[in-house]
């Protein structure tokens, strides 16, 4: 008996299309069936480089014509929640790229509309399926750090790179228009490495965000804290850092553990045995095994052909797919897109508002003058903490 | 004579703006919005700065291209994306021409000259050692090229296109390999780089260099010269080196270089392999060597640029020794 085929098709072919398109293509149960973009060129190049599926600059007419089972939507976000309700109320799936939508509420909307209809929306949640993560996971689950407590997730960010020139030079360029600018678009990869071990439906937070990059517009640095019931995490997004840096560091009660993404490197760090003097030589020894270790890793992902820097995002499809088609469990569950979207909200919104602040404070002390206490006082300012999900 | 100028701010398209001034005509220079104009004003200096007007623009915008084109005679488009993704660089290259062409044929220029590559030929067809002109056919699988030849390709399609239904004159100039001393001698037809090393392919192969200065001569030519409408021009210079020369060069500056060389007959198994590896591992390595793009990069053709010397009136005027010269010192 042959194996149940699903027709897939993919509408927005920019950069990240690329990287599904190269997925989709090698899935045994998935044929891709069309391509849509609003520019015709990039429509045509989607088709041309990825097995020549039919090529349209409407969602209408795609969804008339090629008739798929399941939609990626990599478009700018803020025609997520249109067009993800537009494709559900059309009887299809979705795979919605991150960041989910713009804000918490058209989450919500978006997922009563799936909820309605029958039909499955995915999240794009990628590095949680990276097999490392899920290694990393395993580990952690199997309490070989003892419980949780504390989160650090980094994310190095290349603003000189292509896409992020593009942002920096153009002023109506979409990203310059979400709420939370340039980091609303990437930000959720480091804060849902932090979520997956942060179950509180509503942390304390504490955000902050600055520009240290000359030339760029708009703040390009953002740091935040978190404190759950048990566990607290903290997020480091830096373009003054290397690209190269997409690290979580997870503390325990008993030992760490250090997850290097772009290396796909795990590194095991446990208290020494030995008393005194002989601990410093056992640290050592203890890193040269994780090395070894790390150096056998690596070496047979790269025999068995599973170095990829989208394994996460194969692996989430496969599980998409077979929701659908087996009814497993969804990957990305609707609570925690609600919840990672809530959070963003709310990070977003402490930035804005700490932002005013500055302003006013600056504006009041240039009409009163450069003595004003008021300049000096502010670095005394309390800092605001929102719950999550508490600021609309 | 009013000019348009994209791409000022670039490595080729200063040196057109300084041949252009060279020519005491003035020029606008559209600049995307964030260059750094005064590094462009301190190119060109003080004293001819005055006949440059700088204005930020969108490309994609037609409103903002027909403001731009106002009272121009001749466009010079030199401006393209360069790096990134497929995508990316069409929305640099290709979507930005079509606007731009568009403004140029609505508000009646004269001429559009548009700078694409010489790597848009399709030589798979031409046998070993054949003379490579302006009558050689595009590549006709453009998406099994590289990203950035795959980009030109549609933009010169596209800008074909718009010429044709509103009878606007385009020229097209394809120049080879641009080198100077913002960037190096070491083209990915010598070799590709691999780490540390350089990956050298073949090395007997004629490569189509051309020096900045001397493209650029011929590009600011090409806005004035007579019947070159409807032409293609290719730029390259005259005694072109191979591959080992070039390395040899190099070398000789005083520039450390370590290479690991694929000889001519072994490029085609190594691309062989990269194929089949990269589809059996779905892509665990990608397609950066295939056959077709082997076929089109690395194979031994001779290149001509007798056409650019007849209707530009154009003579390469920096020999390759001094050119080499200027890119290799220490200073470049």
């Amino acid at each position: 008996m042959t194996e149940p085929r699903i027709k897939i098709g993919l509408v927005g072919c920019g950069q990240i299309a690329d990287a599904h398109l190269q997925q989709i293509r090698h899935r045994q149960c998935a044929d891709l069936v069309a391509v849509c973009d609003l520019e015709p060129l990039l429509a045509r190049q989607a088709a041309e480089r990825f097995e020549e599926p039919g090529q349209f600059t409407s969602v209408e007419q795609m969804l008339d014509q090629a008739r798929p089972d399941i939609v990626h939507l990599t478009t700018p976000v803020q025609t997520h929640s249109p067009l993800t309700i537009q494709l559900l109320e059309a009887g299809v799936h979705v795979y919605v790229e991150k960041p989910f939508t713009v804000d918490a509420e058209e989450a919500r909307a978006v997922i009563d509309v799936a909820e309605r209809t029958g039909r499955l929306v995915c999240l794009g949640h990628d590095q949680l399926f990276d097999p490392t993560w899920l290694e990393a996971c395993d580990l952690v689950a199997s309490g070989a750090i003892g419980s949780v407590q504390h989160v650090e997730s980094v994310l190095g960010y290349p603003i000189d790179g292509p896409f992020g020139k593009l942002v920096s030079s153009e002023p109506d360029h979409w990203v310059r228009h979400l709420p939370g600018g340039l980091f609303q678009n990437t930000i959720s990869h480091p804060l849902y490495r932090i979520t997956e071990f942060l179950p509180d439906p509503n942390p304390q937070l504490w955000a902050t965000w600055f520009n240290k990059t000359r030339g760029v517009p708009f703040p390009t640095e953002l740091r935040a804290h978190f404190r759950g019931e048990d566990v607290t995490g903290s997020l480091l997004f830096a373009s003054t850092i290397e690209p190269r840096y997409r690290t979580t560091r997870i503390y325990g009660t008993q030992a760490g553990i250090e997850i290097d993404l772009e290396s796909q490197i795990i590194r095991f760090d446990r208290r020494t045995r030995l008393p005194g003097a002989f601990s410093k030589v056992e640290a050592p020894l203890r890193l040269l095994g994780e090395a070894m270790r790390n150096v056998r890793r690596g070496f047979g992902r790269f025999v068995r052909a599973e170095g990829h820097y989208f394994s996460g995002m194969r692996e989430l499809f496969c599980r998409f797919y077979g929701a659908i088609l087996d009814g497993t469990q969804l990957p990305v569950s609707y609570d925690e897109v609600v919840r990672v979207t809530g959070l963003m909200d709310s990070m977003f919104a402490q930035c804005r508002m700490e932002d005013e602040e500055r302003s006013t404070c600056r504006l009041n002390s240039d009409t009163r003058g450069s003595s004003d206490p008021r300049r000096d006082r502010y670095a005394e300012f309390p800092r605001l903490v929102i719950p999550a999900g508490g600021v609309n | 004579m009013q000019v348009l100028l994209t791409g000022a701010t670039g490595f080729l398209g200063r040196r057109v703006l300084r041949a252009l001034l060279d020519q005491d005509l003035t020029v606008r220079c559209a600049v995307r919005l964030g260059s750094d104009v005064n590094a462009l004003k301190a190119f060109i200096g003080e004293e001819d700065w005055v006949r440059v007007q700088t204005e930020p623009a969108n490309l994609s915008r037609l409103d903002e291209c027909r403001v731009l084109l106002t009272d121009c005679d001749v466009v010079y488009h030199v401006a393209a994306g360069l790096s990134g993704c497929t995508s990316s660089l069409i929305l640099n290259s290709a979507v930005p021409t079509r606007t731009l062409m568009t403004a140029a044929a609505d508000v009646g220029c004269r001429r559009f000259v548009l700078v694409s590559s010489l790597g848009v030929y399709g030589p798979q067809e031409l046998p070993r050692r054949a003379i490579l002109n302006e009558d050689c056919p595009i590549d006709s699988v453009p998406h099994l090229r590289d990203s950035y030849t795959y980009s030109k390709i549609l933009q010169e399609e596209v800008a074909r296109e718009i010429a044709n239904h509103r009878a606007i004159p385009l020229t097209v100039l394809r120049p080879g390999v641009i080198y100077g001393d913002e960037r190096g001698v070491l083209t990915h037809r010598i070799g590709l780089p691999f780490g540390q090393w350089l990956l050298r392919m073949g090395g007997r192969q004629q490569i189509p260099l051309t020096y900045v200065e001397n493209c650029a001569a011929a590009g600011a030519n090409s806005g004035f010269a007579a019947g070159v409408d409807g032409q293609t021009i290719n730029i390259v210079d005259d005694d072109l080196p191979n591959g080992r020369e070039i390395i040899r060069r190099y070398r000789r500056s005083g520039r450390k270089l370590r290479i690991v060389g694929i000889p001519q007959f072994a490029i085609g198994w190594v691309a062989r392999f990269n194929e089949s590896y990269s589809d059996w591992s779905e892509g665990h390595i990608p397609k950066v060597l295939t056959r077709h793009r082997v076929q089109a990069m690395w194979k031994s053709l001779q290149f001509s640029n007798e056409r650019a010397k007849r209707l530009l009136n154009w003579n390469p005027e920096i020999d390759l020794d001094t050119a080499f010269q200027r890119t290799l010192s220490p200073e470049g």
